[in-house]
């Protein structure tokens, strides 16, 4: 079920169900010491009335009887029992006069007390005549079963049973149907009141929940759009203080980190493709112009030619996305081999000479002997890179300094040129991909990946790099690699 | 006509050159933005094919320093083909757009476009009398006969036809129909007006002394 999953109606039926237990027991609780009051009130009223009509109970002194063998003082017929038949008792039987002050208290009562007295031997000493009057008060057996002087309900009924020491058993009951209804009635708005109490309990936890795991609803419908693609959702935080509030916002950072790391590779694809369509442009025109019309040899060779300079840029192009993309990745697996970078470097200075004094660029080189650990062919292509840029952006008979020495446990390398400089726009942008400072193609060969791939690589092998430049003086970059 | 193309790249610029002289167009370039952007405030091109991403100065520049200038038809040219580079290139005043790699066929068809809307014209086929020039297919009939133009006449017949009604000046036409490669020699353009009149009829084109030449 959908419902007992949700943490929301979850807590909504074990705080309903606590308040349930919680109003019931208070609301029994109550209407049973209401009841206790009640009955400890009528219980009293009984009571009295059975000490009442205890004393109005009298045995005259022994006499004779009539002829009819009938007392003399025979009550009147119906409000005062016969006595039954004369009996052999020696005793005088039991004279029962109520006082008129005292009848008042029966059967005019709302209550409907009534009553019945049994002499020892069973026999009806009186009885109320009211209609309260139950049967059973006929049973004598009653007084045998249940406790005396202690009060019991019945139906709608609470009695007492007395017996006197002198053996006569006086039954005293009357109605308590009006005390039920009006128990029933405090049970009623109890219940009532309590319902209302549950009703308010169950809205407001309900608004409170609500409220409080709404930055959850707000969370997951923000990730459900983005998983969906829109990676600029945030989730929106009302409320930065509670718990879900700091969750939210660090959600919030990692969706922005995400997302820029997917507009970088955006970016990074929208570029590639971008650096590949301008040789393929030139295939695509150039042999189109070519197959126009029928031409000389010459010209097909010119076009043969344009269309070979385009692939050579594609080939180097796709094998420097290639490298950056492995190095992303983390697949280019790097040599770890401890060598003499003072060689590899002096290696790269003598194999570039050549291109520097064709730009009649002279390469200054102070290496001073040392070992680190790491990919000997990568690094001597970051040398490359540096030397290469180094020598294209000098000025005509400029120098470019190379020094190695060990500095705070690094092997520090640092390549200045003295040509015309970065600008301070263009600098902190230098490492990033087919960034170029002069926003052009020209120096076909340069797609602008060389220092970012420059960079990838000494990275990998733990170390930095940068760049400081000074606009006509010369740019430095320095690269610091682990010992 | 004559257009101008700015671009970077020497090898596309050399073959979209070639390819538009072949299709009869007077055809300058420049290789950087300065240069192009010299040149097209200097002379009246009947379209300017623009790169966007130049040394020196970028093709975003060059349209918005030109349009302030000039309404010569501008076809920006680009590998960026983002829908944002699209709005932005159209609302700096772009006539239209064309992204890296193209064919050809689609440079040439956008630029006749551009190039008719510049002149009003809404149809590729401009009807003088009993002669019908189209400009898509680049041929001229009279009285439903194809008549045989070379390619700078037919240029001329199609500049005049452009602006029918105008007087178009000598001048006019030598920088719509010469490059900046060619020698305007000044009889070169009378040998085309008097070669276009034997094939189309001596009333075609009249001569407005003093002024210049008139399609009415």
């Amino acid at each position: 079920m959908r419902i007992f999953n949700s943490i929301k109606w979850r807590l909504q039926i074990w705080y309903g169900l606590i308040l349930v237990v919680v109003l019931a027991g208070f609301g029994i609780t109550a209407i049973q010491l209401e009841r206790g009051r009640l009955y400890g009130r009528i219980d009293d009223e009984l009571h009295r009335r059975v000490q009442i009509l205890a004393n109005a109970l009298h045995r005259p002194p022994p006499r004779g009887l009539d002829e009819n063998g009938q007392s003399f003082d025979r009550p009147p017929p119906g409000q005062f029992p016969d006595d039954g038949p004369p009996s052999q008792n020696p005793r005088p039987p039991l004279e029962f006069h109520l006082p008129p002050e005292a009848a008042g208290m029966f059967d005019a009562n709302p209550n409907f007390y009534c009553f019945t007295i049994h002499s020892r031997d069973g026999k009806e000493i009186a009885r109320s005549t009211n209609p309260t009057n139950q049967p059973h008060f006929n049973v004598f057996a009653l007084s045998n079963v249940f406790l005396k002087g202690v009060a019991y309900s019945s139906v709608n009924f609470r009695f007492i049973i007395e017996t006197l020491p002198s053996g006569e058993t006086i039954v005293v009951g009357c109605s308590i149907a009006p005390e039920l209804n009006e128990l029933k009635l405090t049970a009623w708005k109890l219940a009532g009141f309590g319902t209302i109490i549950l009703f308010f309990g169950l809205a407001g936890g309900f608004w409170f929940v609500s409220r409080a795991l709404r930055p959850v609803e707000n969370i997951s419908a923000a990730a459900v759009k983005i998983s969906a693609g829109d990676l600029s959702q945030r989730i929106n935080v009302a409320e930065a203080e509670s718990e879900l509030g700091q969750l939210a916002a660090v959600l919030n950072s990692t969706f922005a980190r995400l997302e820029s790391a997917f507009a970088q590779q955006k970016q990074f694809a929208s570029d590639a493709a971008h650096e590949l369509r301008t040789p393929v442009a030139v295939i695509l025109t150039q042999t189109q112009t070519a197959l126009n019309r029928e031409r000389d040899a010459a010209s097909y060779k010119e076009t043969v030619e344009a269309c070979q300079r385009a692939a050579q840029r594609m080939r180097k192009l796709i094998k420097a996305l290639l490298e950056l993309a492995r190095l992303d990745a983390g697949q280019e697996k790097l040599k770890r081999l401890q060598f003499d970078f003072s060689k590899t470097v002096g290696e790269c200075v003598e194999l570039i000479r050549p291109i520097a004094e064709e730009r009649r660029v002279k390469i200054v080189s102070e290496l001073e002997s040392l070992e680190i650990s790491g990919d000997s062919e990568r690094l001597a292509q970051v040398v490359t890179n540096l030397l290469t840029n180094a020598i294209q952006y000098n000025r005509d008979g400029g120098e470019v300094l190379v020094k190695l020495k060990i500095k705070n446990g690094f092997a520090a390398l640092k390549v200045s040129d003295t040509g015309a400089g970065i600008s301070a726009e263009d600098l902190p942008h230098v490492f990033k991909r087919f960034y170029r400072g002069d926003k052009s193609r020209t120096g076909a060969a340069n797609a602008g990946l060389g220092l970012a791939i420059s960079k990838a690589i000494v990275e990998a092998h733990g170390g930095t790099i940068e760049v400081a430049s000074k606009e006509d003086v010369g740019t430095t970059f320095r690269v610091n690699l682990p010992l | 006509m004559r257009i101008l193309i700015v671009e970077d790249e020497p090898d596309l610029l050399r073959s979209i050159a070639q390819a538009l002289r072949e299709e009869g167009y007077a055809v300058d370039t420049a290789p950087e933005g300065e240069d192009g952007f010299y040149k097209a405030e200097s002379y009246d091109y009947d379209a300017i094919v623009l790169d966007v991403m130049l040394p020196k100065m970028d093709g975003w520049e060059i349209l918005k320093r030109l349009r302030k200038i000039k309404k010569t038809p501008v076809l920006m040219l680009t590998a960026r083909d983002q829908t944002r580079d699209r709005v932005r290139g159209l609302d700096t005043g772009a006539d239209d757009y064309l992204v890296k790699p193209f064919d050809l066929d689609e440079l040439f068809a956008r630029l006749r476009a551009i190039i008719r809307r510049s002149a009003n014209k809404t149809t590729n086929v401009i009807e003088i009398g009993e002669i019908k020039i189209d400009t898509a297919l680049r041929n001229v009939s009279l009285k439903e006969k194809p008549v045989e133009l070379t390619a700078r006449e037919y240029a001329l017949v199609e500049f005049l036809a452009l602006h029918r009604g105008e007087v178009v000046t000598r001048t006019q036409l030598y920088e719509h129909l010469f490059d900046e490669n060619e020698s305007s020699l000044s009889n070169l353009l009378d040998v085309h007006v008097s070669n276009v009149r034997k094939k189309l009829g001596a009333e075609f084109i009249v001569t407005r002394r003093g002024h210049g030449y008139c399609i009415e």
